[in-house]
């Protein structure tokens, strides 16, 4: 009711002004609600550009390499080798530390398993920092893979575990330590759930991720059973003398801001025939590692002597290539 | 005509009000986004690969110190040493030998050094069947008693391995047992953990995140 | 041809034109609606700037306000079909016109949707990936994947009823039913599936016990189909008090009914779900218990769940009860439910299912302020789209802005029929 005015009029006016501002009739009222409405909008452009402001902040944009570079897959060698001097450069360029970046591949016959010793863990963390330092973690905010949960005795059910402990000394009487990081599942939840494809199975069992093509929806942190992926918040921050520059694209290759990351077994270790850096730096052996398809390897050894092992969450159908086990 | 006039007057409002957030926009008057926390660096022993302790195996392959394995700098050659037990049974160490702790095995059955020692000759060990055994071959006097995980640790998975698993690319190294077990106190001493997880938000500071002025 | 793409370009021309035209309440809401938009372009920046550091979200609750708001205005704009079924299935008259407020509705809802997809992005930079053929498409592997098919879709479909509609009015001629009654039967089913599907995004996650329940997508449409008529029945009370388009009161009532049904049915289902949750009381309880009773000393969102149950069982009785034929009541109630869907759907469903994680840590999520602000922004621009889509929309059916007047009228006086009333 209220709203009746005079339309033909206000609404010309109006009209005129914003939909083409050809409307400048020779009439005083028509000039100045011209102004006005030319106001508005020279008004809403300049907060329409003040909104951008935080732009100005954004300090390494893409370029256009960067921008239109292939699924890891779509690669040609020749394709590769360019993206790996890229990314020394931009090592180089950050850390000012000369980097080794290769694409290592998987190896034929090989599929590896990892076995954890919940008799020998005594929950020392090294292994979470050992990881960190390996595989070019942020420092701050804290990105770390592994978790080691403080156990009752008893019980293996992850929800009784205590992810934050500050014991003087361990271990501690009536607990055990469970060590848990990406399990490497047979049927991976996370690959599955993936829109575009930027996580994926490799022939020696290893899940890995193209940091170049994950577009961040982490759909696959929900989608873990084991809460193994981490994201990167913000741009993650590494201090320059503590780079590893032994690096691979699919492993510890510095990860860009707004990416998911997550164990890789130490690709640019083990596909070099080495042993993991969370394994190197276990003081009590609880951890071993190895190729499964190879009868002798001591995850074999393993698997086929040891009465008790398990593969976390058994009932997800996730399917683990990672075992914890027992000794006697 | 009221209402003829209060579009002039919205429009003059929006002006002014597109100018003023234009204004906030610019001096970032919300603020920048919220500080992380401090996060302490991880002291660097944490990520240090060596073993609890160095085995005499380790000291002989390296070249170190081996003086404290010769016997016979203190101990005189074919004078046959006596030891002497308290009433509990436990054997008394001499002032020389104080560092070391007897507590091999429960209920004080392992507390006599001629167990493993050889009473002959100190510089070697001997095993219950009457073997001798190298001091760097340590591994075979535990393995004549710790039957079961002798078995694991010679398959590699009992004991820390290092080095390369594809033993085509490289060598793979094997710790002994004194690498890590005290052969007079064997069993694995506690240590102060690394720091745990720092939380992306921190409990504490999460209402001043909200960054809001 | 050459004739008809430049009518239909004249058209579009002329629908634009008139969304800058209006009275001076029009002026202050769209005005209003653009400085919050703003505002929230703001924060998306300072998020695209730090990351999504700025967000309330971690590791632990890796989704939040973002998603739980896609997720109903998934719902939302499935409810389309519930104005749609009644007058294409049942042939009731009354809706017959109201069907094109439902389908722009829906097409608002589905770009709020895509933009809240967008915020929650790491990189949305690479977007590109996703598409099919260009990107690598992780079809039909992801739920995520399909959603964005089903999504896109809709949003295909309605825009090309809507606009089919629109035109041939505009043209004032009969339109063909090959043209549309096909894509009308399709989006039926479509509105179905786009709900269901986003449903199954969690369903389908074994690890997370909270969400992997059959029950979830029955309650999806259950909640949708009670939430979206209840919000299209205050949209239609708007448009009757600003312009002079007739909607009756017993078109409101139909409306009526149908949030009536499925409020029951969505109160049923909930109630399915407690009842599993607590009296079998696995361990899979835990996210549940964190919902409804606290967990562990933890407990942010009891307050949230108990605030939406009571408005959703508040709601019913008064859908139930005849008070809620009086248009007063039966806003109230629409409000209630609205919020206690809302609340369901954000607070009750998408957080909880990462609390506590799966390795049993209790990490809780608060949304932050630029978390906060780039929510209402995208609200605020679907507002703006709905607004702008009725303002086009409403004096074509009304026949005020049509072909014939296309010759007589120089741009620039244009008559603004939502404000003319004589």
């Amino acid at each position: 009711m209220s709203c009746s005015s005079n339309s033909p009029n206000s609404g010309g006016c109006g009209g005129g002004g914003c939909g083409s501002g050809s409307g400048g009739h020779e009439h005083g009222m028509d000039r100045r609600s011209f102004l006005r409405t030319s106001s508005v909008a020279v008004a809403g452009v300049a907060a329409l550009a003040a909104s951008l402001a935080p732009l100005r902040d954004l300090t390494d944009v893409g370029t256009a390499e960067q921008f239109f570079q292939k699924h890891y897959k779509k690669l040609t060698p020749e394709d590769m080798e360019k993206v790996l001097a890229r990314i020394t450069r931009e090592v180089e360029k950050q850390y000012e530390v000369r980097p080794h970046v290769r694409d290592y591949k998987a190896m034929d016959g090989v599929e590896f398993v990892y076995a954890l010793n919940l008799t020998r863990c005594i929950g020392c963390r090294k292994c979470v920092h050992a990881c960190v330092a390996e595989n070019n973690q942020s420092r701050n905010p804290e990105i770390q893979y592994i978790r080691v949960l403080k156990m009752p005795h008893g019980s293996m059910d992850p929800e009784k575990g205590d992810h934050n402990y500050t014991s003087e000394l361990v271990p501690e009487k009536g607990s055990f330590y469970m060590p848990v990081q990406c399990q490497q599942c047979v049927n991976p939840p996370c690959v599955k759930v993936c829109p575009v494809k930027a996580t994926w199975q490799e022939s020696d069992g290893i899940t890995v991720i193209d940091y170049d093509w994950c577009i961040g929806c982490r759909y696959c942190e929900a989608a873990c059973p084991y809460f193994a992926r981490r994201f990167n918040f913000t741009k993650p921050s590494i201090p320059k003398d503590q780079i590893n520059p032994n690096m691979s694209y699919l492993g510890n290759r510095p990860r860009p801001q707004g990416v998911v990351e997550k164990c890789h077994f130490c690709i640019q270790r083990t596909r070099a025939g080495k042993y993991p850096a969370c394994m190197e730096v276990c003081p009590t052996g609880a951890r071993k590692f190895g190729n499964i398809l190879d009868p002798d390897s001591e995850v074999s050894h393993i698997l086929k002597t040891k009465r008790v092992f398990i593969q976390l969450k058994e009932e997800v159908g996730t399917s683990p290539r990672f075992f914890y086990y027992f000794d006697v | 005509m009221k209402a003829e006039r209060k579009t002039p007057l919205v429009l003059s409002i929006l002006t002014i009000s597109f100018l003023i957030l234009a204004a906030t926009f610019l001096t970032d008057i919300w603020g920048k986004s919220a500080q992380l926390p401090e996060i302490p660096p991880v002291d660097p022993s944490f990520t240090k690969t060596a073993t609890a302790r160095v085995s005499a195996e380790e000291l002989y392959r390296t070249k170190g110190d081996t003086s404290m394995l010769e016997c016979y700098g203190c101990h005189e050659q074919g004078k046959e040493l006596t030891l002497k037990f308290d009433e509990d049974h436990n054997v008394i160490l001499p002032d020389e030998h104080d560092d070391i702790i007897m507590a091999h095995g429960t209920h004080n059955r392992n507390n006599n050094c001629f167990n493993c020692h050889d009473e002959h000759n100190l510089e070697v060990l001997q095993t219950r069947d009457g073997r001798t055994v190298k001091i760097q071959d340590g591994h075979d006097l535990c393995g004549s008693c710790h039957g079961p995980t002798y078995r694991d640790w010679l398959a590699g998975i009992h004991g820390r391995t290092s080095g390369f698993w594809n033993v085509s690319m490289g060598e793979k190294h094997r710790e002994t047992c004194t690498a890590c077990h005290d052969p007079h106190q064997p069993k694995f001493l506690p240590r102060k953990p690394a720091p745990g997880p720092n939380p992306l938000r921190p409990v504490e500071v999460k209402h001043s995140e909200g960054k809001a002025h | 041809m050459i004739k008809a793409a430049k009518n239909y370009l004249t058209f579009l021309a002329r629908c634009g034109r008139i969304a800058f035209v209006g009275d001076w309440r029009y002026y202050a809401w769209m005005g209003a609606l653009t400085l919050v938009c703003l505002v929230g372009l703001n924060a998306y920046a300072k998020q695209l700037v730090h990351g999504l550091i700025t967000t309330g979200m971690t590791d632990q609750v890796s989704w939040g306000v973002y998603i739980a708001n896609f997720t109903f205005m998934v719902g939302v704009a499935a409810a389309a079909a519930m104005l749609v079924i009644p007058v294409y299935i049942y042939d009731n008259e009354e809706l017959h016109d109201l069907v094109i407020f439902g389908e722009l509705l829906a097409v608002a809802a589905i770009i709020m949707c895509l933009l809240f997809v967008t915020v929650d992005l790491g990189r949305p930079d690479r977007f590109w990936h996703m598409i099919p053929g260009v990107g690598e498409f992780n079809f039909p592997g992801s739920m995520l994947s399909w959603d964005v098919v089903v999504l896109n879709g809709y949003l295909l479909l309605n825009v090309h009823i809507c606009g089919y509609l629109l035109y041939c009015r505009y043209q004032n001629r009969t339109p063909s039913k090959w043209f549309y009654i096909p894509f009308v039967f399709i989006a039926i089913g479509w509105a179905i599936s786009i709900h269901t599907v986003t449903a199954f995004l969690y369903v389908g996650l074994g690890g997370r016990h909270f969400w992997n329940s059959a029950i979830v997508g029955p309650r999806f449409i259950a909640s949708a189909f009670t939430a979206g008529p209840a919000l299209i029945i205050l949209a239609l009370q708007v448009i009757r008090k600003v312009t002079e388009y007739r909607i009756t009161d017993k078109a409101l009532l139909t409306l009526r009914s149908i949030v009536q049904v499925s409020m029951i049915i969505n109160v049923f289902l909930l109630a399915n779900e407690v009842f599993k949750e607590f009296y079998s009381k696995t361990a899979h309880v835990a996210s549940a218990e964190y919902l409804y009773f606290g967990l562990h000393g933890f407990s942010g969102l009891v307050g949230w769940i108990w605030t939406a149950v009571a408005f959703n069982l508040i709601a019913m009785v008064i859908l139930i009860l005849p008070v809620s034929r009086s248009l007063k009541w039966l806003d109230v109630a629409c409000v209630l439910a609205i919020v206690g869907i809302w609340i369901e759907k954000g607070m009750g469903l998408v957080i909880p299912g990462f609390i506590p994680t799966p390795l049993g840590e209790i990490v809780e999520y608060t949304p932050s302020w630029n978390e906060t602000l780039v929510c209402l922004g995208i609200w605020a621009f679907g507002l703006l789209c709905y607004t702008i889509f009725l303002r086009m929309a409403i004096p074509i059916l009304q026949g005020k802005l049509s072909k014939s007047s296309e010759t007589q009228s120089v741009p620039d006086t244009t008559p603004a029929p939502i404000t003319s009333q004589v």
